[in-house]
Parts: C-alpha cells; sequence; structure tokens
C-alpha cells in the first residue's frame, strides 16, 4: 500500500511535468470534440492521431492518446442532450431522459450533471485501478464465453425495464433489436445471413446507424407535426446548473454508475457498450420513481453517463496489467507503445514504472482537465438551442449522414440509418420506444457468439454454464429477478408498470 | 469529419487548383493517395499501414491517407479496391488471408465478388512469423507431446483463432492436417479476444505471430513448442520450427500492398521504387522491429511469385477446413 502511493507520488511527478501535462490537456481536447461530434468515435480518433505521436515519447504518446478514449466518454453526452443524437453507442442511453430533460428547459443541468457523474466516475475508474488492477485483472480473466453468456441473459431480463411503454411493446421492440441482430456472418459457420448478397451486411448491422436513425432522425421527422414551441428558451447562467434536489437525486445513481462500470469495464470483449444500458435498467429497478424514466429523470442521465466513464477506464486494468488488448481501442494503445518499443505486459510496472505511474496519475489529472473544459462549454453547447429548428434540423441531419458515414466510409450504413429513420418516425407515432430495439441488437451477436464458444468448449454439454462459479453465481441472479416478479404478480399486487398502464391511460382521457 | 480526411481535401483540392493551368496532365500522383485499410483499427494491416503512409508521404509530396473499409474480415475492403478506378490513387493493404475469399465463396458456392486477378502486386512490407503456444497450464514440453495427446484423445484440446478462416485459423488448420490430429475449433472476433481465450483457458492452443504473444511468453503465461517460419526466429532461437520438426508447414502473417487491376505500369513502378525506400529506411525498420514485425521487403516480381506461392497454400488450408457444421 505505501509503495503503492509511493508510485504514485513518483507518478504525478512525471505527469506534472510541462510537456506531459500538455499532451494530457491536448488529448483531452481533442477526446472532447471527437465525443461532441457524431460518427468520429474515440477509436477512428486514436488510430488517426497515432502518427502524430511518433516524434514524441511512449509515455507521452499513451498520455495523449487515452486521453482521446476517456475524454470521448464525456463528450458523447453533448449531441444525445441538446439533439437526440448519440455520439457513439454508449451514449444511447442519455438520449432518453437527457433529451427529455432539455424539453423541459434543464439542458444545462443535464450537461452538468453528466460531467460530474463522468468526473467522479472516472476518478473512481483511477484511484480503483491504482489499488487493485493486478488481482482484478485475474479474475477478468476468468471471465470466458459461459460467463459472458450468463451476463447477457441478465441483460436480456433487464430489458423489461427498459422502457417507459408497456411490457408488450418492449418485448416487441427487443424480439426485433434480436433479429436485426442475427444478420451477418455467422461467425461459427461462416454462412452469410439475411446479407442480400451485400458483402457491407457481412458484419451485421451497425449499432450508431441505428441509433442514430431511430433516436436523431425519428426525432426530426416527427418535430413538424407536432406543435412547435414558439419562444426560445434562454436560460439565465443560474439556471444552466443543477438545482439542489437534482443534485439529491444524481449522487447515489453516480455512486451505483460508477462501481457497475467499473467492473463491467475489466471484462474483456465489447461489454463496456452494455454497461450504460444496465446501469439505466438498474436505476429505473431502485427508483422510487420509476415512471419518471424517459419524461427526464435525473438519475436516467446521472447512472448511464457514470458508468460509461467508469467502464472505459476499467478497460485499462487488463491492458496495463496483463498486456492483453481486449478491445479495438487498447489494441490501438498497446500498438502505439510498442512502436516506441515498449513491450505493454505483466512487467510492465516493473520494467517501466515512469511510463506506467505517469500514465496513471496522468488520468487523474486528465479528469480534473476534463471538468474544467466541460463545466464551461455547458452554456455554449445550450446556445445551440436558440437557433430556430429550420435552420438547426437540416444541419443536424446532415451531421447525422456525415457522421455514420466516417465510421466505416460505408454508404450502406447511411441507408440503413434513413430507414432506421423513417421507422424511428412511425415507431413515434405509436408510441413504440426505440431503446429495447437498439439493447436487443447490441445483444443479439454478443449473446449467440458467446453462447455458441460456450458450447463448443463444452462439447454440446450445456452443464458447462452451472459447472463455473461466476456464470452459476449471474444466472442464480436471473433466477432470483425473475422469482421476484412472478411472486408479485402471484400476489396480485401492482407493480409499477400497472401504476404506469394507468397512469398512461389517465393521460390519454386527459 | 475526419481531421486527415479534410486536411488531405483540401490540400489537394489547393494544390489541384493551383497546378492545372501550367499541368493538366500532371505526373503521378498529382493529389491525395488512398491506402484502404480493411480491418478495423488496431489491426496488422493499420499499424503497418499508417507508419507506411506517414513516410510516403514526404516523398510523393501529396498526402498519403489510410481509410478503414472494415468489413466481413477484410472482404469489403478488397471488394471495394477491386472495383475502384485503376488510377493510382486508391491501393489496398491486406493480410493473407485475402488469398482465401475466392476459395471460401467457392466452398459456399457463391459467385466470388473478386479474385487474385483483380489485383496487382505492387510489394510486400512486412513478414511476421507465426508460434505454436499453449497455456501455462497445459503439459505440454514439446510439439510431440501435444500430437501424441491429441492423436490419443482427438477433439479434446480447444485452439482459438481470430476468426473463420482467418489469419489464425488457416495456420492451425494446415498443422492439424500436417500432424493429422484434431482439435476443437474456438472461433472469436480478432486477435486480441483470441489471446485473451488462451490466457483464461478458455482455449489451450493458440498460433499466433511472435509480436502478439511475446509479452506472455517472457512472463510465462505462454509457452512456445513451434514456429511456423522456414528457419528459427531470432527472438525465439530455442523453438524449432514445423520443417524440423517435420511437419512440411510454413506460414507468415504479411502485409502487402496492392492496386486495382488495370492500373498504369508507370504509376505501379514509381509506387514500387518509392515502397522500396521506406522499407529499406532504418527509421521503418526500427518501428516495425519495436511491433514484433519483421520488415519483409518483396519487390513487385518476388513479391508476385511468393504470393502465387502462399494462395495456393491458403486455398488448400481452406479446403482443409472444409464447411464447419454449427
Amino acid at each position: 500500500m505505501e509503495s503503492t502511493l509511493l508510485s504514485l507520488a513518483h507518478g504525478f511527478a512525471v505527469a506534472f511535468q510541462p510537456d506531459n501535462l500538455w499532451y494530457a490537456f491536448l488529448g483531452c481536447l481533442v477526446g472532447t470534440l471527437v465525443g461532441v461530434l457524431p460518427g468520429i468515435g474515440p477509436l477512428s480518433g486514436i488510430s488517426i492521431l497515432l502518427p502524430v505521436t511518433f516524434g514524441l515519447n511512449a509515455t507521452q504518446a499513451v498520455i495523449m492518446l487515452a486521453g482521446i478514449y476517456y475524454g470521448s466518454q464525456y463528450g458523447g453526452s453533448t449531441t444525445s442532450i441538446l439533439m437526440r443524437i448519440p455520439g457513439e453507442a454508449s451514449s444511447v442511453m442519455t438520449c432518453i431522459d437527457g433529451n427529455a430533460m432539455a424539453r423541459k428547459g434543464r439542458a444545462g443541468a443535464a450537461l452538468c450533471i453528466a460531467a460530474v457523474g463522468s468526473f467522479v466516475a472516472g476518478t473512481f475508474g483511477v484511484i480503483m485501478l491504482t489499488l487493485v488492477a493486478p488481482p482484478l485483472a485475474t479474475i477478468a480473466l476468468r471471465f470466458g464465453p459461459p460467463e459472458y453468456t450468463a451476463l447477457l441473459v441478465l441483460g436480456l431480463i433487464f430489458l423489461a425495464y427498459m422502457s417507459s411503454t408497456s411490457l408488450v411493446r418492449t418485448l416487441l421492440m427487443a424480439c426485433i433489436g434480436l433479429l436485426l441482430g442475427m444478420i451477418g456472418i455467422d461467425n461459427m459457420t461462416g454462412h452469410f445471413r439475411y446479407s442480400f448478397d451485400l458483402a457491407e451486411l457481412g458484419d451485421g448491422i451497425g449499432i450508431v446507424p441505428v441509433a442514430v436513425g431511430l433516436f436523431g432522425l425519428g426525432e426530426i421527422l416527427s418535430t413538424p407535426s407536432h406543435k412547435v414551441r414558439g419562444e426560445v428558451i434562454s436560460p439565465k447562467f443560474r439556471e444552466l446548473l443543477p438545482n439542489r434536489q437534482e443534485w439529491g437525486e444524481s449522487v447515489m445513481p453516480i455512486a451505483r454508475g460508477s462501481v457497475l462500470g467499473f467492473i463491467i469495464g475489466i471484462i474483456p470483449g465489447s461489454a463496456h457498450i452494455i454497461s450504460s444500458f444496465l446501469s439505466y435498467a438498474l436505476e429505473k429497478r431502485v427508483s422510487k420513481h420509476p415512471e419518471e424514466f424517459g419524461k427526464g429523470a435525473v438519475a436516467g442521465v446521472a447512472g448511464p453517463e457514470s458508468a460509461n466513464n467508469a467502464a472505459s477506464t476499467g478497460a485499462f486494468v487488463p491492458m496495463l496489467s496483463l498486456g492483453i488488448p481486449t478491445g479495438p481501442i487498447t489494441a490501438v494503445l498497446i500498438g502505439a507503445l510498442m512502436i516506441h518499443g515498449v513491450p505493454a505486459g505483466p512487467q510492465l510496472v516493473t520494467e517501466h514504472p515512469d511510463l506506467f505511474w505517469g500514465f496513471v496519475a496522468s488520468m487523474y489529472v486528465g479528469n480534473l482537465m476534463l471538468l474544467a473544459l466541460n463545466l464551461p462549454l455547458v452554456s455554449v453547447f445550450v446556445t445551440v438551442l436558440r437557433i430556430p429548428y429550420a435552420y438547426l434540423y437540416p444541419l443536424i441531419i446532415m451531421f447525422c449522414i456525415v457522421g455514420v458515414y466516417e465510421v466505416s466510409h460505408s454508404i450502406v450504413d447511411v441507408y440503413i440509418m434513413l430507414i432506421m429513420g423513417v421507422l424511428g418516425y412511425g415507431l413515434r407515432k405509436f408510441n413504440f420506444d426505440p431503446a429495447p430495439l437498439v439493447l436487443g441488437l447490441v445483444i443479439a451477436p454478443l449473446l449467440e457468439q458467446s453462447l455458441r464458444q460456450s458450447l463448443i468448449m463444452s462439447n454440446g454439454n450445456y452443464f458447462i454454464f452451472f459447472s463455473r462459479p461466476i456464470a452459476l453465481g449471474l444466472l442464480i441472479v436471473c433466477a432470483v429477478l425473475l422469482a421476484l416478479s412472478a411472486l408479485a404478480f402471484a400476489l396480485k399486487r401492482k407493480d409499477w408498470r400497472a401504476k404506469l398502464a394507468e397512469a398512461e391511460a389517465g393521460e390519454a382521457q386527459g | 469529419m475526419d481531421r486527415r480526411h479534410f486536411v488531405a481535401g483540401t490540400a489537394a483540392a489547393a494544390a489541384a487548383l493551383a497546378v492545372r493551368p501550367t499541368f493538366a496532365q500532371d505526373a503521378y500522383p498529382s493529389r491525395a493517395i488512398t491506402i484502404i485499410n480493411p480491418f478495423p483499427p488496431g489491426g496488422a494491416v493499420d499499424v503497418v499501414g499508417r507508419p507506411f503512409a506517414a513516410a510516403l508521404e514526404p516523398l510523393v509530396k501529396q498526402p498519403v491517407v489510410v481509410e478503414t473499409k472494415a468489413g466481413a474480415a477484410g472482404q469489403v475492403g478488397a471488394q471495394v479496391a477491386a472495383n475502384a478506378k485503376p488510377d493510382g490513387y486508391t491501393l489496398l493493404a491486406h493480410l493473407p488471408s485475402m488469398s482465401g475469399f475466392e476459395a471460401v465463396d467457392k466452398l459456399f458456392g457463391r459467385t466470388p465478388k473478386f479474385t487474385r486477378a483483380d489485383f496487382i502486386p505492387i510489394a510486400r512490407l512486412t513478414e511476421g512469423p507465426m508460434v505454436l503456444v499453449v497455456n501455462d497450464q497445459q503439459p505440454y514440453k514439446d510439439i510431440k507431446e501435444l500430437v501424441d495427446d491429441c492423436k490419443k484423445n482427438p477433439d479434446k484440446l480447444i485452439f482459438s483463432s481470430s476468426g473463420l478462416y482467418g489469419a489464425l485459423h488457416l495456420p492451425a488448420a494446415l498443422f492439424m492436417k500436417a500432424a493429422g490430429i484434431k482439435m476443437r475449433h474456438l472461433p472469436t472476433n480478432g486477435g486480441g479476444p483470441a489471446l485473451t481465450a488462451i490466457l483464461g483457458n478458455n482455449s489451450q492452443v493458440l498460433v499466433s505471430s511472435i509480436a502478439a504473444a511475446s509479452t506472455q511468453m517472457k512472463a510465462g503465461k505462454l509457452r512456445a513448442l513451434a514456429c511456423f517460419s522456414p528457419k528459427r526466429a531470432t527472438s525465439l532461437p530455442n523453438v524449432p520450427t514445423l520443417k524440423e520438426l517435420g511437419y512440411d508447414v510454413e506460414f507468415s502473417i504479411w502485409v502487402g500492398l496492392f492496386a486495382p487491376k488495370g492500373t498504369p505500369a508507370a504509376v505501379i513502378a514509381k509506387l514500387g521504387a518509392e515502397t522500396k525506400k521506406i522499407a529499406t529506411s532504418d527509421q521503418f525498420k526500427t518501428m516495425m522491429t519495436n511491433l514484433g514485425d519483421e520488415v519483409g521487403y518483396l519487390d513487385q516480381a518476388a513479391f508476385a511469385k511468393f504470393w502465387d506461392k502462399d494462395a495456393k497454400q491458403v486455398e488448400a488450408a481452406v479446403q482443409s477446413i472444409g464447411l464447419v457444421q454449427g
């Protein structure tokens, strides 16, 4: 423990060198921009700037590139809150309540809470990284396909809590999402499924085009048929900040989101995407006012935004302590280290303590910088809402198209987004919530792959899910959740969904 | 918007405007060159392609942009390049698995989207030697123990790979065929996940590039049993090659540069000459060595010959895998 603190102090000495401070700032700045602009995600941001770091030393390079990664998680909420366009897959859930808050004139508050939540979660993640990285990373390795399968089953059960409309509608949307997720090459046999001879569909339907289409474009298409607000919201500076009640409502969700996100972030693979979904569902489950979700619940912004930030820090655990690239972003970072002659691996801490601790310390500093960078920007971003819709919306559509094209330079993605935009419009008209569809799309390929990988490992024996402790534990949680729901049903007690249905019925009449 | 793109686009537009009055038919290149990377960022092509593009820029005095067109295990990017205008402004960087798409398509009774004949090889840039590793929970000291155990207990061990018919699956299939053994295949979606699987003992065997596995081998988490290179790798002098052990298998992960069929010979020659300068420069060599790759430069003629031989082997590997029942 003492040696950890000593090393960390040494790390701060490295991080506070003017050069390193400057590159941390640069990384955070670029990361914020990358997060704000839809389409260009952290992955492309980092790889575009990779050649720039060839002239730097390894510590500076990794400080800057990592800054882009965690910085982008701060900015990702901005377009979600203001325009209902998810900049990255991990900010899909922020669209729902963040944008609803903006409609109530609380855009500034939502942005502030997102920034502060990100800061708390990011810092929490770094502290955990400092203290417990090596033992945790070894446990994370035990998270193989069977454990993944069990986690995703839990995710599917949480689906029921995703939506503000009825359970039947939620499940219908989730099924469509799961079916869309089946499109693409079957990883196990190589067969193309539902690809209509388009090689572009081989990798399946991307999350970004679907989310941008359903949320962003669908929203814009349905605006002309709403009563357009005449007055422009121009909040005073004091109103930009969250009020006391909003702070109070966001404390626990930020705390829960930080822990949940960090745990999920450590798991190798693409699990970080589902961290914000799971956090949203969790908040709704524990909330005393679940009916407020979808109508601007503060917890619906605070939880997921904290979770995705903590997850991005958690992803550094296996990378730094084991040297394994668990996802494409950490793969680019490891590549950057290797180009500079620093092999990332279990010996990184002992062989290059300057780099390791300097990097960890730079993340403490970087998170502070991001907070300082993002809070003043809130007032700037909110002024975007003052632009009349007639000018703003065509611009947003252009942004959506350019952004979606940039993800993998595919015109097919743009068509998918446009089709999803029309679908999103229809869904809104008929009061369906698109969030479960997106979650279904995220889960389907992961669940299918890990289920079939598990069965390869066990030679077709389903007992594998019950013989591994972590998987068994997760499945028991699933069973308990289902049993609780069944019990509530059996006792004929009205749960929140029934209450909600009544509330909705009342609203429709009124 | 992609910053490099914007810069590249602006620079190219400015250059075109400035130059037009005097040289209507300018010497190649007169605008930005695009190198298509058919894999997600961070993959083997990306880490080789970006330093290469950065080095090519000052030589051709035009922006060189690496454009990601990922999809279908590298098939989408290759297809885009095959259909691009053959003017030397769209190039492709790809891996050995490129030679397998035609065979895979035939296996499934599909019309191939492109064949090897749609491309002109320009040069081979790097060559990464491959190694067969087991994790530290396995008892095998050498390849013979592994093969003997696999013969006694077929389908007991699991090997992971970056994906079906991918660059890590093909050499494993060639080895199993040569040794006459069977192991179960655990496909994942990338080199990183394949490595994670063996470290977590979700698979026991992996054929990997030495680069990707080197730190884990040093840490004792993975044990190398055999190399796929023609002679022992400099970084692993104690690990025998498969050839030495009596298995006729050679395989490496190379990164090659290609142009679409119909690209003028003068353009190919120009690109070949500039590529040679880069590939033989010390700076590029240091970067590749750091990555664990070896600069395996082959000029156009040598690469074309090598590619023909390599492709036969890849096709044989695809056929030995055959259709997978799932």
